[in-house]
């Protein structure tokens, strides 16, 4: 899960990296009375969204008085930033800076330990920072203390350690003229798996980037999977998408490879969901009822490889069970193969028989890649 | 000559009595694969599948290996017998392989149990592990010169030979067969729809891994290759690759240095994710570590030194066929 702004900065807080003094306003707050509050002159009104180029992209307004605030803040809530939906603002004071610094810890996947990455030279996009200007640091997990000698950079290995994140960023890394160092903006991407010994994660608010806020259905997905920390037969992954295509894939990999042929096929994803593992019946089932509740639906692709354990008879009953109730009328197209594959054809003919489904279903014999292009020839009859 | 998994390969599956490690423990005596005994902390003394449950790793060990030593000493007391005592305990040790079946929250301590006692093969089937915890197990293994496939491994298979996990499930003999291709995949169901489309092309399998699809990997593509590029029965790779990470340039850089040079074809999925917005996989800190790595960018520079890029998964079994 990735952080914004204000919370990552909350965390570099709790580990003693100093930031800059500031409100957090969100729509329908009294914005001037926050920037009065915070008792200072020149403020920094930074919109808070989930990726970067906020600068660039006119994210970020410099103000001197509470109209300039106030005036900043409703344009930026009214806008979307490079697709993101801007969830909040940050008021800050500005910093006198003397030099702008970057530091980060994120895992490098060739050597398979953190990095520590340090530049002098921050402040602007990192990548446009030449190689030879970046300073890189190898760590070791096992060690809680570093041996670099850089302003923050313990502080940041505390945060990255205690707090289970895959990645921190402080950029830039402002020296003021009075010679403190004080971070002005936060990057935080926690680690999903973690969440099972992290209970205060629970409080933060719901997100995606998907420029908006998460729809009902995306939420909805969520809770059939509540008070499961781990690994037994999720319900999966939904995120909603512009297309009239719904989709139930099985496996990470197959759904990746899938979405791909999909839209070779010329067909639009409604959605992309994953279920893995071996889902109970009732989870699928619920999964299915919100897949097929999104209006304007043209089809319905269920595709998987062949299963290692998936139990194909019962992941298919829970779909058999929402078909029942739904019986859609647009073309339907299975693809599966797996454990319990010859129980679970026949519960999705059935099931088609008796609701008069335009269904057609494919075994191992016909690859999952062939079976968009069966579906898009359906559709287009 | 089989990678990773023999005939003389010893299981020791830890967290076996839960039901993910029954069911794999069933799964790979099915297979003729030889399960040893299993690993569950306080439940010494039951029997899983009628191989015994101990208390700690090292007991485990200590009875395979007295075994076998017993066996050994038989062995020295003949006229040939030249093998020492300790070098004979370090030979058996070799062929031990523990598959980690423990939930997430129990996976480091099980995982670093396995090293401390120097298990050189070890298969962390176990996913959403933290990332934390993972990298932590890699330090240690590293050291120790230990091999870990995994984390979120579903396994691996030497047809004919043997499998450690599920790989197959109870279709595995209608979708694998001894041959000379070597598969490696990222996704665990795609380990099988791969190798099915190999095996639908008239080919067969030397030995297929799925390394997992974590962000760390404990074994790469490219360290598998070299295992591949020495094994004699693999005459052709075939990969299943997906979007992010920068393990594909490790591959490049094999080649480049002809470290291996057996024909290879790999299928890199996820190139619908340009639908969302940039920054919904890893931003600033990752980008800069993976500099210049995007999907076409890893087709391009693999396209360079000769490895066959297929535009679907099924095409790698057509591209692969004629190496067979």
């Amino acid at each position: 899960m990735n952080l914004y702004e204000f919370e990552g900065k909350n965390l570099f807080a709790k580990h003693g990296i100093a930031t800059p003094h500031s409100a957090v306003v969100r729509r329908g707050d009294d914005f001037a009375k926050a920037y009065n509050d915070l008792g200072i002159k020149n403020a920094v009104v930074k919109a808070q969204v989930l990726s970067g180029k906020r600068g660039k992209n006119n994210g970020i307004r410099f103000c001197a008085s509470s109209d300039e605030v106030s005036r900043a803040c409703d344009e930026l809530f009214a806008m979307n930033i490079r697709g993101q939906y801007v969830a909040a603002i940050l008021i800050e004071e500005k910093l006198d800076v003397a030099e702008e610094h970057y530091l980060s810890i994120t895992y490098d996947t060739n050597k398979k330990q953190p990095m520590l990455i340090y530049s002098v030279q921050g402040g602007m996009e990192i990548e446009d920072v030449p190689e030879e200007k970046l300073q890189k640091y190898l760590l070791d997990i096992r060690q809680e203390k570093i041996e670099v000698d850089i302003s923050c950079a313990q502080e940041l290995w505390n945060c990255f350690l205690a707090e289970d994140t895959r990645q921190v960023e402080i950029n830039p890394l402002i020296k003021t003229t009075d010679g403190r160092f004080v971070a002005a903006d936060a990057k935080v991407a926690l680690d999903d798996d973690a969440f099972y010994r992290h209970e205060e994660w629970k409080n933060f608010e719901p997100r995606t980037m998907l420029g908006r806020l998460p729809t009902e259905r995306e939420l909805a997905v969520q809770k059939i999977d509540e008070g499961e920390n781990y690994y037994r037969g999720t319900a999966g992954k939904y995120i909603e998408m512009d297309g009239d295509i719904a989709i139930l894939f099985s496996g990470g990999g197959a759904s990746i490879a899938n979405m791909d042929s999909l839209i070779k096929a010329g067909l639009q994803p409604a959605n992309y969901t994953e279920y893995s593992g071996i889902p109970p019946r009732e989870k699928v089932y619920q999964l299915t009822k919100i897949v097929l509740s999104k209006p304007g639906l043209k089809g319905l692709w269920i595709a998987g490889g062949v299963a290692n354990f998936t139990n194909i008879a019962e992941t298919f009953q829970g779909i058999a069970d929402a078909l029942d109730e739904i019986k859609p009328s647009y073309p339907i197209v299975v693809r599966r193969a797996g454990p319990f594959e010859e129980e679970g054809m026949k519960l999705m003919k059935d099931c088609a028989e008796r609701n008069n489904l335009k269904m057609k279903l494919f075994g191992k014999d016909t690859s999952m890649s062939e079976t968009a292009a069966i579906l898009a020839g359906m559709i287009h009859v | 000559m089989d990678i990773l998994i023999s005939k003389n390969t010893k299981v020791l599956v830890q967290g076996i009595t839960g039901k993910e490690g029954a069911k794999a423990t069933k799964a790979m005596l099915d297979y003729h694969t030889n399960v040893v005994a299993g690993v569950t902390p306080n439940k010494g003394g039951q029997e899983v599948e009628g191989k015994p449950v101990f208390n700690s790793v090292k007991e485990a060990l200590a009875v395979i290996l007295n075994e076998a030593k017993r066996s050994e000493e038989f062995l020295s007391q003949l006229p040939n017998g030249q093998r020492s005592f300790a070098g004979a305990q370090d030979d058996n040790l070799k062929n031990v392989v523990s598959a980690i079946y423990v939930p997430p929250f129990a996976a480091k301590a099980a995982i670093l149990e396995a090293i401390d006692n120097n298990i050189p093969l070890i298969n962390v089937i176990i996913e959403r592990i933290p990332i934390k915890d993972t990298a932590y197990c890699l330090a240690a293994a590293k050291e120790k010169n230990v091999r870990i496939i995994g984390p979120s491994s579903l396994g691996l298979i030497s047809p004919g030979v043997g499998r450690i996990g599920v790989v197959g499930g109870p279709l595995v003999n209608e979708i694998f067969q001894p041959g000379s291709i070597g598969i490696i995949s990222r996704s665990g169901g795609m380990t099988n729809e791969l190798s099915w489309q190999i095996r639908r092309a008239g080919l067969g399998q030397s030995t297929v891994v799925h390394v997992g699809g974590d962000l760390l990997l404990g074994t790469t593509y490219a360290d598998l290759l070299k295992l591949f590029e020495a094994d004699q029965q693999t005459k052709a790779v075939v990969i299943f690759g997906e979007h992010g990470g920068s393990y594909e340039f490790e591959i490049a850089e094999l080649i480049k240095n002809k470290k291996y040079t057996k024909p290879l074809a790999i299928y890199i999925g996820g190139k619908f994710v340009s639908l969302f917005p940039e920054g919904m996989n890893i931003g600033h800190a990752g980008a800069i570590v993976a500099r210049g790595q995007g999907a076409e960018e890893k087709e391009k520079v693999l396209s360079a030194v000769g490895v066959m890029i297929a535009d679907n998964y099924e095409t790698l079994a057509e591209l692969i066929k004629p190496f067979a």
